[in-house]
């Protein structure tokens, strides 16, 4: 492996592992985690998460639409993630109902703050022509299905007593971990060596991290 | 600013008490709780990997060595192996997870048990992470030119807070007897002994130069991890501590014993990865010049992936340069350190100009420190 790739995937691990740090104190992280979550968090979460599962494989098939000629690796690797994920809300939904939750409330559940911010950044940077800076926000963004997810899904699911069919997004949507990596490593080797797209990389996770710790601070059930 | 001076480690002492005890005989050694063999030991033995140990107490309740008793010992040696009197020291950092009083401070009980003459003292109580607070107290004050010579030493009598009268009784046993995991894995994990360390401004032939000793704490990120003074479910709300609810209330609530959270140690392994990658990153450690790695945490029980992520990051040092003597000596908490230092000095493989970096994770409320070591 090269070092350029090594170097982003080290500077990528330390944002992560910041940004699992700032959710540690959200509020609601730490309801989850002090065992007081309740089931109205749990919906308010989903609520939120549909919306930005949703926008998921948008911006990263407006991303693939804006790849050039010379990455077409790239490009079929976001599309074929796009395909992939562009029905994942519809999971959420049904999680939510399986909660006692109406389906209409999670349909037209309106982004918090940190959520409208995580959406105009994701799109913003899809927008323009070669957006590898992406491949940041995909790191934390499938980080957090790899590690997680699951951690969190189970601590929900004791918690609040739930069936497994309230809790599908969670705990079995989270990737293999080690192909999760080995896929992302792949990627970044498509795009790199280069000096500014890595900085850019870095700096879309770290924008990315801190937008999406703001739509968790702002759940409020 | 006055640039400060050089300071070295010129001695390295260690003491473990009485013969070591194999796994099959440490509840012979602590008690059994409720009478009868724990169901969860065998399987705490298999993550921490430790294999022998050393108790100050032993089955029938004889003390062999107080906690100060055995820095005192372990600091003996280390002024002895740099060819010094206890009346060379001008300060003393005494370091532990548990002082063998509550009041006062570790490093007066250890100043008194070493028969010194008046000097500095300070005391750090953390856990693992106390022996580099006090290491660097100590360094500090040589650099500084305070004092010429100044010592560290780190010491654990755990084995005391794991005998059953500590936990029978409490909500950390159920009705089948069965002791919370919590509770458990620490009684088959840590163990008894002590290390210390000699500091001096001029180098020895077999000294180690002192490059750095950065400690970061992440307790703003988490709850306690591993704790003693709070019951399980309500630690998180310092209103509830022991002393609040008074000893008998919180002895039946399970907070007067050493406990570990395990799901949130996995989320705290993470954290110190990326600390420990973040000082990579910044080139205060660069893993290629590490000849000799020292951490208290024994690869084994690092999951595969987090090895295969330290490699993607080029942030590993090549097992085979890793030394530890966790396996044979047991987890000593805060001592660990300076026992695998000690260890490693004595086995002669160090070489001038190789550099060594020692790094102790605590999970506490989540806290890392690093040593960078070189020889002179």
């Amino acid at each position: 492996m090269s070092e350029a790739v090594a170097d982003v995937l080290r500077k990528l691990t330390v944002v992560f592992t910041e940004f699992e740090g700032r959710l540690e104190q959200t509020p609601l992280i730490r309801k989850l985690t002090r065992g007081r979550f309740e089931l109205a968090d749990y919906q308010a979460f989903l609520v939120q998460l549909r919306q930005q599962v949703k926008d998921g494989a948008l911006w990263m098939s407006r991303a693939a639409s804006n790849i050039d000629e010379a990455h077409m690796e790239l490009r079929s690797t976001l599309m074929r993630h796009a395909v992939t994920e562009h029905r994942d809300f519809r999971l959420l939904e049904a999680d939510y109902v399986a909660t006692g939750g109406d389906v209409n409330l999670i349909r037209s559940g309106e982004k918090n703050i940190g959520s409208e911010a995580l959406s105009a950044w994701m799109f913003h940077e899809a927008s323009g022509p070669n957006p590898f800076g992406l491949l940041g926000a995909m790191w934390i963004i499938e980080g957090l299905g790899s590690i997680k997810a699951q951690e969190w899904g189970r601590k929900v699911k004791e918690t609040l007593a739930l069936p497994d069919e309230a809790v599908r997004f969670l705990l079995y949507h989270g990737e293999n971990d080690a192909e999760h990596i080995e896929e992302f490593k792949a990627m970044l080797a498509m795009v790199l060596p280069d000096e500014s797209v890595a900085r850019r990389i870095v700096k879309t996770a770290q924008v990315t991290a801190r937008l999406y710790a703001l739509q968790i601070e702002e759940i409020v059930a | 600013m006055q640039r400060l001076a050089q300071a070295y480690i010129t001695g390295v002492g260690a003491f473990l008490p009485g013969a070591p005890v194999t796994n099959d005989r440490i509840e012979d050694h602590l008690g059994r709780i409720a009478g009868r063999d724990s169901l969860f030991g065998k399987k705490a033995l298999r993550w921490n990997g430790v294999e022998s140990r050393h108790y100050s107490m032993a089955p029938d309740g004889g003390v062999s060595h107080t906690n100060a008793q055995m820095c005192a010992l372990a600091l003996s040696q280390a002024l002895e192996r740099a060819g010094l009197g206890v009346g060379d020291l001008g300060m003393l950092a005494a370091a532990t997870t548990q002082g063998d009083y509550f009041v006062p401070g570790h490093a007066a009980a250890v100043h008194a048990e070493l028969r010194a003459p008046p000097l500095e003292i300070a005391s750090f109580q953390s856990v693992c992470g106390s022996s580099l607070m006090a290491a660097k107290a100590a360094w500090n004050s040589v650099r500084t030119g305070e004092h010429r010579v100044a010592a560290a030493c780190a010491g654990e009598f755990s084995s005391r807070f794991f005998r059953p009268s500590f936990y029978e009784g409490t909500t950390l046993v159920d009705e089948k007897g069965r002791l919370r995991p919590e509770a458990d894995f620490l009684r088959f994990t840590l163990s008894d002994g002590a290390g210390a360390i000699a500091i001096e401004d001029k180098p020895r032939p077999g000294a180690l130069k002192i490059d750095f000793i950065d400690i970061v704490s992440l307790a703003n990120r988490f709850d306690p991890c591993m704790w003693a003074g709070a019951a399980i479910e309500t630690r998180a709300d310092m209103m509830t501590s022991w002393a609040h609810v008074g000893p008998r209330a919180a002895h039946h609530a399970g907070a007067i014993a050493l406990l570990q959270d395990f799901e949130l140690l996995k989320r705290v392994i993470r954290a110190w990865i990326g600390v420990y990658l973040q000082k990579v990153d910044e080139g205060r450690i660069v893993p290629s010049e590490i000849d000799h790695c020292l951490v208290h945490y024994s690869a084994k029980s690092l999951r595969a992936e987090i090895v295969s992520l330290l490699e993607d990051t080029a942030g590993m040092v090549p097992e085979a340069k890793w030394f530890s003597v966790l396996r044979e000596k047991g987890n000593v908490g805060s001592a660990s350190i300076w026992l695998m230092l000690e260890g490693l000095v004595q086995s002669g493989r160090i070489k001038s100009g190789e550099k060594l970096l020692c790094v102790v994770p605590e999970s506490g409320r989540a806290l890392v420190g690093f040593m960078v070591l070189e020889a002179v």
